[in-house]
């Protein structure tokens, strides 16, 4: 094939330009890069310390010493010698007061020197805002029943590239808790200017557990987040803490205000009347005599009045609604008969007052002359009489009519069927007796005064002329009162004779009133 | 068989709602707009970084000090108005930079593209609030609101002609350097840095 005339010839000096470019293309590809192979260097905080580090990739270079040089993009300055990193054998440097602004792109040079002759030299460029990894801080924890403090290590001057707002929006600190599979984060603030350790508490922990916390710096801007070795503690459990107390502390309080908004409302409302409190508790309660209620012994003698009944002989008549005569029966059983020859049957009445002053004694009227002891007939409902008589110091706002019965002979009523006929209520025991027939006597050894019984005169008179009768009879009361049967020992107004003679079916003119029977 | 009424059946119901949540969004798009542009300049920051390993060591000779303006490095919070103000001639004049360097750089394309398309978003948001922001302030009937706005807009405009100044040498510096790749490099840093204060001013605006 022939060329035709019209074909330009490619002259030599037409690719001249090409060899040119093409030369410069490769010479200028060959060109290092700020990234040499020949080392790797590397920037990042430790302990809030910005540290340059250089590692040689090829060993069999080993140089004596470095010398660190730098510049920035910004400005249009020389390589600047780093003074304290000159001629050093480490193979770091510390630049946190060289390098103190975070955006800007810095270039260093490492200058690797084996006496004057330099074996290697490393250049990089750093923009710190995204090129520096920063290192976890150093830390410790303290463990407590529930809760544990962890002391993030600060140092006291945070150097100024990371001033201001660096660590409050670039590096927020965060503190792992993990028990077992549960991880729990934690993100404490920190504010602009810290000034030493920093303590974040974690708290409503479980006690007897064991927990690990682990500490990192997580920002964006800083590139990987770098954790913290693990520290672990084991909560104990039981021990006191200052909350612990404070709450018991409180608790106590709270109690006491409690028990005395409580008392003072009683207090008030006793005042006002509106709940009555009661003085007169029952045997049960009545801790006056606690020997006595401790050992269940008997009441001292002096509070009981006792009441002799001297037995007349008399047969027992039992009416049968018949009005015929009938002769005297000697069924009951003979009472045991007392030295004097009277037949005893005391009658025990408890007194819940002091009542061994006032006790009186009816032994004064016995008359030594009766001697029916074996013939005399027990009063079948003639009883040992346990009754109890309340205590002369009546409750302040209960006057209340069944304190006053209670104070008074119970009612007895007379029963014209049987003269035996004993009502036992509570704890009083009420039985009828005939005073025909019997002599009452109530034993008082301290008393001078012998106890005057008009009403007892009185009804004498009325016996001689009554019938016989059937009266509800009760041991004589305690303080102040005077039983309505005692008689002073000469003056014993019940002949038994004109006892005796007297039959027990006709009513008595007495006059019962509330409870009581008045001749 | 008609299907149209049913598809659009189908579609007026979404569309009603997102219809109902639009003025909601606009709304409220201005009012977090500092979160917007802090999450952009932020991916843009990084998508610089990427953009190239690592700086020539050959370009070091050729690099200049553009120097920014001192209210971007300060570190006193912003106003918003200022903030929005300043933002908006950063995106404008980066945006044309970027413009420039679709057919004269050696810088990987697709990471160009990225910062084009975020920083066109910028400049789309920050004219609608300033739109909104107009609207409000004829609507306002306060004189002496407009006299603090009017001193308020004198110190914006000295604020935003010291960053189109920075900008433009930049601009300059390329067409001096011819666009070589040294200066792209250069250029490259330069922005990286404007970007990370542009961050920081996001920042301080969100303490105050």
């Amino acid at each position: 094939m022939l060329w035709s005339q019209n074909t330009s010839w490619i002259r030599p000096r037409d690719l001249y330009p090409v060899v040119y470019i093409g030369l410069m293309v490769g010479v200028v590809s060959a060109w290092p890069d700020l990234s040499d192979e020949s080392c790797t260097l590397k920037v990042t905080f430790r302990s809030f310390r910005l540290i340059l580090s250089w590692e040689l990739k090829n060993h069999s270079i080993a140089p004596t010493h470095y010398t660190l040089w730098y510049t920035v993009m910004s400005k249009p300055d020389d390589m600047k010698i780093v003074e304290h990193c000159s001629n050093i054998t480490a193979s770091f440097c510390d630049l946190t007061d060289v390098w103190e602004v975070l955006p800007e792109t810095y270039i260093p040079r490492v200058d690797g020197f084996r006496g004057n002759t330099m074996l290697v030299s490393c250049i990089s460029d750093f923009f710190l805002a995204t090129h520096v990894s920063l290192e976890p801080p150093d830390f410790d924890i303290v463990g407590s029943t529930n809760h544990i403090n962890v002391i993030v290590k600060f140092p006291p001057v945070i150097p100024k590239i990371l001033n201001g707002e660096i660590l409050q929006h670039y590096l927020p600190l965060v503190i792992e808790e993990q028990s077992g599979k549960i991880v729990k984060k934690h993100h404490p603030k920190l504010n602009g200017n810290i000034i030493g350790n920093v303590t974040y508490v974690i708290d409503k922990l479980i006690p007897n557990t064991n927990y690990c916390v682990s500490v990192y710096f997580k920002s964006k801007v800083m590139g990987a987040i770098n954790r913290s070795p693990v520290k672990c503690t084991f909560l104990q459990p039981g021990q006191e803490t200052e909350s612990s107390e404070s709450a018991k502390i409180g608790g106590i309080i709270v109690m006491f205000l409690i028990a005395a908004v409580f008392i003072s409302t009683i207090l008030i409302l006793k005042r006002v009347g509106y709940i009555c409190l009661r003085n007169d508790f029952p045997k049960v309660l009545n801790f006056n005599n606690l020997s006595s209620w401790v050992f269940l012994e008997r009441p001292p003698l002096e509070t009981v009045a006792f009441v002799e009944v001297i037995h007349v002989n008399r047969k027992k008549k039992v009416w049968d609604y018949n009005y015929d005569d009938e002769s005297d029966s000697n069924e009951e059983v003979a009472p045991p008969v007392s030295g004097g020859g009277y037949t005893m049957h005391g009658l025990t009445g408890r007194l819940l007052g002091p009542a061994s002053a006032s006790s009186a004694t009816l032994e004064d009227c016995i008359q030594p002359d009766a001697e029916e002891p074996d013939q005399s007939e027990p009063e079948a409902d003639t009883e040992r009489l346990m009754a109890a008589w309340p205590s002369p110091e009546q409750s302040e706002c209960c006057k209340s009519g069944a304190y006053k019965e209670r104070g008074r002979l119970p009612q007895d009523p007379v029963s014209e069927d049987d003269d035996s006929f004993t009502e036992e209520s509570g704890d009083k025991i009420t039985f009828n007796v005939n005073l025909n027939s019997v002599f009452v006597r109530i034993p008082d050894d301290d008393s001078e005064v012998p106890p005057t019984s008009p009403s007892f005169l009185e009804e004498t008179a009325n016996l001689e002329d009554s019938d016989e009768t059937e009266i509800s009879f009760l041991a004589a009361s305690g303080e102040g009162t005077q039983p309505p049967f005692a008689s002073p020992s000469a003056e014993c107004p019940w002949p038994e004779d004109a006892l005796s003679d007297k039959s027990d079916s006709s009513e008595s003119d007495a006059d019962i009133r509330d409870g009581y029977i008045m001749r | 068989m008609n299907t149209k009424p049913d598809v659009i059946q189908k579609c007026l119901w979404p569309a009603c709602l997102v219809g109902l949540f639009i003025p909601g969004a606009l709304s409220l798009h201005c009012n977090l707009l500092h979160l917007h542009l802090r999450e952009v300049t932020w991916q843009n920051l990084r998508l610089l970084n990427s953009m190239s390993n690592s700086f020539p060591v050959e370009c070091l000779r050729e690099t200049r000090a553009f120097e920014l303006p001192q209210d971007i490095q300060s570190h006193t919070p912003p106003g918003k108005r200022y903030l929005k103000e300043a933002f908006y001639e950063m995106s404008t004049q980066a945006f044309n930079i970027f413009r420039e360097s679709t057919t004269k750089s050696t810088w990987k394309k697709k990471y160009l593209k990225q910062i084009q398309i975020r920083l066109d978003w910028q400049m789309h948001h920050l004219e609608k609030c300033f739109e909104e922001e107009e609207k409000g302030k004829e609507d306002s009937k306060q004189m002496e609101e407009d006299g603090m706005d009017f001193s308020g807009a004198m110190v914006s405009q000295v604020s935003s002609l010291e960053l189109r100044r920075y900008f433009y040498r930049m601009y300059n510096f390329l067409k001096d350097k011819k666009y070589s790749h040294c200066a792209w490099e250069i250029i490259r840093v330069e922005l990286r840095r404007c970007f990370y204060y542009f961050y920081k001013l996001t920042l301080l605006l969100r303490k105050k």
